[in-house]
């Protein structure tokens, strides 16, 4: 958000926003502290109840810092594929791909290429340049154009194979 | 400054040869990555008769991440903070890059005809809408009358 405003000249509305926030967190820094003590002095006398505390921590911070904290955590949730699931992608052969085909990504059609290198998505079959769909994938699992999660249909690893072989570790 | 990729010419020819009926978007003279948006108010909502002013931006990135996009005109709107900033989902973790600058403009569009003061990371003006959805909806249109005035 703020290289989009800083590069529009939109600074200034942002930066009073921001001394606000700046605010918000010194005030929310001397209330945890405050809790803290209370809590802290008397401790082992009442065993706090966790969830009363997280309840109160969650009233004390701004509903501004909890926005920014929870995308801040579905920023750093976002992995992508693995390049080896991405380089594993089926190629279709250049025969199938029709003249008019275009990439939805870029938009441009296969055949402006000479070797156009068109790679499927499993399970929902759409297709990509696999140039493009790389860049994607390497950031994000969903398909672009169903948001299919492409690593749920993964056969991979069979956890219930695992968990069984565990258990037969702990009787021998 | 590097050379515009193929799809965001191809996106503002489209936008100018087959235009989303009740919405504008041109680029920039000078940053064909920066455009100008018109979305007018749909038709039985608060917003009916007015014209909003927004801009919008492709990042460097773009599509693999989503332009940015922000109102000029104030608009009193559960999804919408009073520094124009939208929340909507496709603008955010629901991007995907086949999604494009028109089909962007009409989920806001749609937006503006359903506003949905029930999101979780809704602003204050969501719970007066909540509170009293009759008074919002007339402060809505009152807004839309004061700000949003066809020119
Ligand atoms: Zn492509
Ligand atoms: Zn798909």
């Amino acid at each position: 958000m703020s290289t989009y405003e800083e590069e529009h000249g939109l600074s200034r509305e942002n930066s009073e926003d921001a001394r606000s926030a700046s605010v918000d967190r010194r005030e929310t820094r001397s209330q945890f502290q405050e809790l803290f003590q209370t809590f802290g002095n008397n401790n082992s006398e009442e065993d706090v109840d966790n969830s009363m505390l997280l309840l109160l921590l969650s009233q004390m911070i701004p509903a501004s810092l909890q926005q920014e904290w929870m995308e801040q955590m579905e920023q750093s949730d976002k992995k992508g594929c693995s390049e080896s699931f991405i380089d594993s992608l089926p190629r279709i052969p250049a025969s199938k791909i029709k003249e008019d085909d275009s990439c939805p990504i870029c938009c441009c059609t296969y055949k402006e290429d000479d070797h156009p290198l068109v790679a499927e998505l499993p399970h929902c079959n759409h297709k990509f340049d696999l140039e493009c769909i790389s860049v994607w994938l390497s950031k994000s699992t969903s398909c672009p154009l169903c948001r299919d999660d492409v690593m749920s249909h993964k056969p991979g690893i069979d956890t219930s194979q695992v968990e069984l072989e565990e258990d037969w570790g702990m009787f021998g | 400054m590097a050379s515009l990729p193929k799809r965001i010419i191809k996106e503002t020819e489209r936008l100018a040869s087959d235009p989303v009926p009740g919405i504008s978007a041109e680029p920039h003279e000078d940053n064909l990555r920066y455009f100008a948006v018109t979305i007018e108010g749909p038709e039985e909502s608060p917003y009916e008769n007015g014209v909003f002013e927004l801009e919008l931006y492709l990042p460097d990135d773009y599509p693999m991440e989503a332009p940015k996009v922000r109102f000029l005109t104030r608009i009193y709107h559960p999804n919408i903070d009073r520094l124009g900033r939208i929340c909507l989902d496709v603008l955010k973790n629901n991007w995907s890059p086949a999604l494009q600058i028109r089909t962007v403009l009409l989920s806001i569009q749609a937006l503006l005809a359903s506003p949905n003061p029930n999101d979780p990371l809704a602003n204050d003006v969501a719970e007066e809408w909540i509170k009293n959805e009759e008074l919002a909806i007339s402060k809505a249109k009152e807004w839309t009358k004061l700000y949003a005035g066809k020119r």
